[in-house]
Formats: structure tokens, sequence, C-alpha cells
């Protein structure tokens, strides 16, 4: 078995697919989304079978055995900087990957029957696939330019298939908003990387791991890597993206905007984190950054009334929490919940999509309603996702949920305001997605009546990996080993089960009867006019700040210092043009007066002793 | 004019009257014979140092110095009368063909 394997097999179906579509392009011949799909679902399945061998055989080994390396080939090498292209796998890295093709598989099959009227899925799949050769050379990468190639291929891809239907102007501009954001965040990658060359001498992980900087540097490095993984991740103040990027099709939502690329800054984090726990004060921005985008956007997802923003929001939140984990030290949590949130935010995302198929792309939620009787097996398995985001034993997110609020506490790094402002935002959470279960699946049609009667359940290659995802996110907590179990922890568990529980019934009383459109605070629903600013104060702003530039620093400081150039040329040159004034005397005469000066200047040194003449 | 530094001002004198010609006077006649006049003032000072230092060196070169300024003078001369055959003119400010 060669590692190399689990990331050629996407880009193998890239390739195909690609050629496909170019192919049909010339041609004209259609190529229907079972066949280009087929190929894509296929090669995301051959890896998903390698990432399992390698599971099997990371667990008949040691905790310190688990780790296979492979170096391919020599890639960059400029003097004594020299960066190898390898893979490495180790436990960290093979959960990612089981997640990516995992999941990733699941998607691509429901991508089937989802892009079944699209005109061009061989375009679909090929993007879809070249997201996970990306995503899998992130998290395979031995070194941080490596991981770098993968985080911007992901962004590549993110962008290519946000902006897919790229008829539709406004979709083109999300996948725009998204690009740009991650480049801000991308500078702070590359920064942090130059930084941490200079200090250690070494890109690769391994070495930045064993480092050992002092606290200044290890803070810069940090805060750099933690702007960048707020672009990825989409964290305040970079999360502005993650909403808009909702414009895409919904499997690319499930997989790109809520199980994989968004989690990949934890995932940096994480690995980086020998280097962040030398480094206690960016621990705490990042759990107060992490804590107080869960809280805000699980505010802003509370008013929201198209579906997937909610969801999108939703995933927001979670990656707050996620943060909150790193911050508070508790990486394992963090990942743990990574692992879960994957299953059930995919599961949930399957099932917005089922429901948006259903109802001809309706995806406002007050335009929905009873749902449960028209799509029986979306609607399970959405109760399903819906238990595990709330954190109600035994679903998945009860265990890795209650990890990070009980470590947001008793870690060494936590205290309470984290603590309750984590809590206060899996409060909302339950609130806003029991808002989305009850309008959607239970409360009164609200639905037009033509669209009623054409409303019906999915095909199988839909609810198939909605299926699969809903029982892992019902078993996907007992993959892991809490080391909690103590006495408070047990009480923090109870306590945050029922504010979920509050949560739940208040929003479940609240929408039960709904038979109409709630009016929202327009103010929370178009974001905290988060975008309004950035759109005044940046967008507005850099123009003028250019502006501002090329008046005073270009007109004035660069045209007039190059005007004094020109001008010192000029005069030095009108000045020794004085001297040719092309007749031979003159010259003759310049000869004896300098030849004069010369003789005296000797003379004068002579008798200085200056210079020793004779004996 | 037994003291060696009455000669040398002697010298000195033809010397600078020599080079005020050559420098301030155009026409070239006169430039040639200002040139004579600065070499006759060097072999002045020689013979005046030879005498100082009772040494036959500065003899020799003045006898030299003669040869090649008579020398000199003739090609000179052959040059000049050259140049005011074919331009009409012995004033270095109007002999410029090379210029132009």
């Amino acid at each position: 078995m060669n590692l190399l394997l689990i990331v050629l097999f996407p880009f193998f179906g890239f390739m195909i697919n690609g050629f496909m579509q170019l192919r049909s392009l010339k041609t004209g011949h259609k190529i229907s989304s079972k066949q280009s799909g087929s190929i894509a679902t296929f090669a995301m399945v051959l890896s998903f079978i390698t990432a399992i061998y390698y599971f099997i055989q990371f667990s008949g080994q040691q905790e310190d055995g688990r780790l296979i390396e492979q170096n391919l080939f020599s890639w960059i090498k400029l003097g004594a900087f020299h960066v190898d292209f390898s893979l490495r796998l180790d436990s960290l890295s093979l959960l990612f990957t089981m997640i990516i093709t995992g999941v990733g598989s699941l998607i691509h099959l429901y991508s089937i029957g989802y892009m079944k009227e699209d005109e061009t899925p061989a375009k679909y799949f090929s993007y879809l696939n070249l997201f996970c050769f990306m995503m899998l050379n992130l998290v395979l990468g031995a070194t941080m330019p490596h991981i770098f190639l993968g985080w911007e291929g992901v962004g590549l891809a993110s962008y290519l298939l946000i902006g897919y239907w790229n008829q539709d102007t406004a979709k083109v501009g999300a996948g725009q908003k998204a690009f740009v954001m991650n480049r801000i965040g991308d500078l702070g990658f590359l920064i942090a990387m130059f930084i941490a060359y200079k200090y250690v001498g070494s890109l690769d992980l391994v070495d930045l791991q064993k480092a050992t900087l002092s606290p200044k540097i290890a803070s810069v490095v940090g805060l750099l890597v933690f702007f960048a993984c707020t672009g990825k991740s989409a964290q305040i103040p970079l999360f502005t993206w993650l909403p808009d990027a909702m414009a895409g099709p919904t499997p690319v939502s499930a997989l790109i905007h809520a199980a994989t690329m968004v989690t990949s800054g934890i995932y940096l984090l994480t690995r980086i984190s020998p280097l962040l726990l030398q480094a206690p004060d960016v621990l705490s921005v990042i759990a107060m950054v992490g804590v107080t985008t869960a809280f805000v956007s699980a505010v802003i997802a509370c008013a929201q009334k198209d579906i997937k923003k909610i969801l999108a929001y939703s995933t927001v939140s979670q990656l707050g929490f996620m943060f909150l984990a790193c911050g508070v030290g508790a990486f394992d949590a963090g990942v743990f919940h990574v692992m879960t949130h994957a299953f059930f935010k995919a599961l949930m995302f399957l099932g917005a999509g089922s429901v948006i198929h259903a109802l001809h792309e309706e995806q406002n939620i007050f335009k929905m309603g009873g749902l449960s009787r028209k799509l029986p097996i979306t609607t399970f398995t959405f109760v399903m996702g819906w238990a595990a985001i709330l954190g109600l034993p035994p679903f998945s997110g009860f265990f890795s949920k209650d990890e990070i609020i009980i470590q947001s506490l008793h870690s060494q790094y936590g205290n309470q305001i984290l603590f309750i402002m984590a809590l206060a935002s899996a409060l909302l959470t339950a609130f806003y997605m029991t808002r989305l279960l009850v309008l959607v699946f239970f409360s009164p049609s609200r639905m037009e009546k033509e669209t009623e009667e054409h409303a019906h359940e999915s095909p199988l290659v839909m609810t198939l990996p909605l299926i699969a995802l809903a029982i892992l996110s019902l078993v996907g907590g007992f993959m892991h080993h809490s080391e909690g179990g103590h006495e408070e922890g047990q009480s923090i568990m109870i306590a945050s089960v029922v504010v979920a529980l509050i949560g739940a019934a208040f929003a479940f009383f609240r929408y039960r009867k709904f038979d109409k459109e709630e009016m929202t605070n327009q103010f929370v629903e178009k974001g905290l006019g988060i975008d309004v600013f950035y759109n005044k104060f940046f967008g507005n702003g850099v123009p003028l700040l250019a502006k501002g530039l090329s008046k005073w620093i270009e007109e004035y400081f660069i045209q007039n210092s190059m005007k004094f150039c020109t001008w010192m040329v000029e005069f030095s040159g009108s000045v020794l043009k004085s001297f040719q004034v092309g007749s031979m005397q003159v010259y003759l005469l310049m000869m004896v007066v300098f030849g004069l000066a010369f003789m005296i200047w000797i003379l004068e040194s002579v008798m200085q002793g200056v210079i020793f003449y004779g004996k | 004019m037994n003291e060696p530094w009455m000669m040398l001002i002697v010298a000195c004198t033809v010397f600078l009257i020599g080079l005020m010609g050559v420098i301030f006077r155009k026409n070239l006649l006169i430039v040639l014979m200002s040139v004579e006049l600065m070499l006759n003032a060097v072999n002045l000072s020689f013979v005046t140092f030879s005498k100082l230092h009772n040494s036959l060196e500065g003899h020799i070169s003045v006898l030299f110095v003669m040869t090649v300024a008579a020398a000199e003078s003739a090609v000179g001369l052959g040059l000049v009368i050259a140049l005011f055959r074919t331009l009409k003119t012995a004033d270095s400010d109007q002999i410029q063909i090379l210029r132009d």
C-alpha cells in the first residue's frame, strides 16, 4: 500500500472528469450526472478504502508507532532552504483523512441525485474531486509549504464551487468574496511561515513542534497562524464569507463549508499546538474569539429565514466552539468536535438539500412546514442531526460539545466567562435549530398548493448518505474516550443538556403553530451590520487611502525626488560644460593651473613630511 | 649676476613669458616662438643647477634639449606653413576643421 494512493485517487477522478467535460464542450455530447458522478464517487471510495487500510494498520500499533512518512521528491531547493514534497500520516491526519474521504464519498454519492438536472455535472464532479485532492494534501502534507499548497487549493476549489452556477452574478460575487476574505487570512499564514523559518530554521512540522521559541516570537507566529485560521475557518473578523458561500450547490456547502475545509483551521492549530502552548496569551485570544464567534453567529442564526443561512451561521457557531476548545488547550476536544460536527452538520446540510430539492429551490423556512409526512426519511435523519447538535445523550454532539463546555471551565486556561458564553451559545443553538426543525417539518404547512403537491421524498442515492450520516451522528460519540466522569463534569453535562432542552422547548412552543412569516430584526438578519461596516470601512477606505497615497506619496514625494535627480544631473552638466569651450588655449591654461596646484600640493606635502622624497 | 638665484629668477621670468605667449597669443608662429622661449628658460635653469652642483649632467641635457628643439621647431614651422597654405590663416581659433 502506498500513502500516495489516498491523494491520487481523487486527483485521477478530477482529471478524468475534467477531460470528459472538455471533450463534451468540443463535441456537444452531454454527460449525465450518473456517469461522471459514479467515477468521482468511485475515486473517493477507493481513497476511503485506502484510509481504512491504514486505520486498521494503526489500531494494531502502539501510540508512538502510528506514523508513516513518505518522501516523494525534493520540491524546493534554494541554497540552504530545502523543502521536500513528503506525505506524513499520523493519528490526527488519519482522522481528518477518514472524515474527508468518508463523508466525502457520501456527499459525492448524494450529489449524483442532487445534480441530476444540471447541465455540466462533469465540471461539478471534477471540482469536487479537486477539492478532496487539495484537502488531502492539506492534512497529509509534512511541511508548512505543503499545507499552504492544500490551503490555497481548497480555497480555489471552494471559489469555483460557490460560483458554480456562474450565470448568476450574485453567486459569482459570493465566490469572490470567499476568495478575497481567505486571501486576507493567507497573508497571516505566509508571514507566520517566514517568521517560523527565520527562528526555527525549518518548515517541517515535526521541527516546528519540537522548537522552543521565545514567548514573543511564539505569540507572533501563533497569532498570525490564528489569523489565517479565522479566514479559512470563518471566525471573527473574517467570518462573513461563509453565509454568502451558501450560494453554491447544497452538497458543496455540506462538504466544504461544514465538514472539511472550514475545519482546516482547527487542524492547523492542533498541528502547531506545542508552539501555541508556549504562548498562553495567544491561547486566550483564540478562546475569546472562538466563544464570541460562537455566540454572535448563534444570535444571527436566530433571525435568519433561509434554511441554508441558518445552517451556515450554525456552522460558524460550531467552529467557534472548536476554536474555544483549542483556546483552552483542549485540542483533543476540538478535533473530536470536528469529527462529530462533520457527521451531523453534513447530515443537516444534505437534509436541507433534500428539502430544497423537493420544494424546487425554495429556501425560506416560512414557506415550508409539515414536511414530515412528505419526506419521512429526511425528517427522521434530520431529527437525528438536530439531537446531535443539541448535545442530547447519547448522540455524538453530546460527547464532543459537553467535553468542550467542561474544558472551558475546568481546563488550565478556562474561566467562567468562557463557560457562561459557551453555555449561552448552546442555549441559542438549541433555540434556532429547533425553530428550523419545527418550522420545516412539523408546523402547519405554509407552502403553495402546487409546490406541496409536487413535494416528494428524494431518490435512494440521496437518502442513503442521509441514513449513513444519521447512524454516524448517533454512534460517532463513542469513538472517543472521554476523560470526564468526575463529579463536576457530570453536573456540567446535566446543566448543558438542561439548557439545550430549555432552548428547544421555548422554540418548540413558539413555532409549533406558526402560520405566518415572522418579523425578524432586519439588523440581526443582515449579520449585525458587519458586512455593511466592512463595505463602508474597507470598501470606501481603501480607495480613499489609495487616492491619498497617489496624491501625496506619488505626486509630491516620488515625482519630486525624480525631478530633483534630473535637476542634479542637469546642474552638474551645466557646470562641467563651461570647462569644455573648445579652445585649445583655454585647455592649456587649465592644464597649467591644475598642474601648478598639484605641484604646490606635492611641495607642501614634502615640506610637512607627509611624503618622503629622497634620502 | 653671480648669485644662482638671480639666474633662476631670470629663467623663471622667461619661462612665464613663454607660457603667457603660448596661452594668450593666437598666432601659431608666435606660439611656436613662445614654446622656444620656454625651452630656453628650462635650459638656463639646467645650466644654473649644473654650475651649482658642479656636475656636467645639466650641460648634457641642455645640448639634448637644443637638438630636439631645433628638430621640433623645424617640424612645427613646416606644419604652420602647411596650415597657412591650405587655410589662409595662422590664427589658432580659426583652425577648427576637425571640429566641424
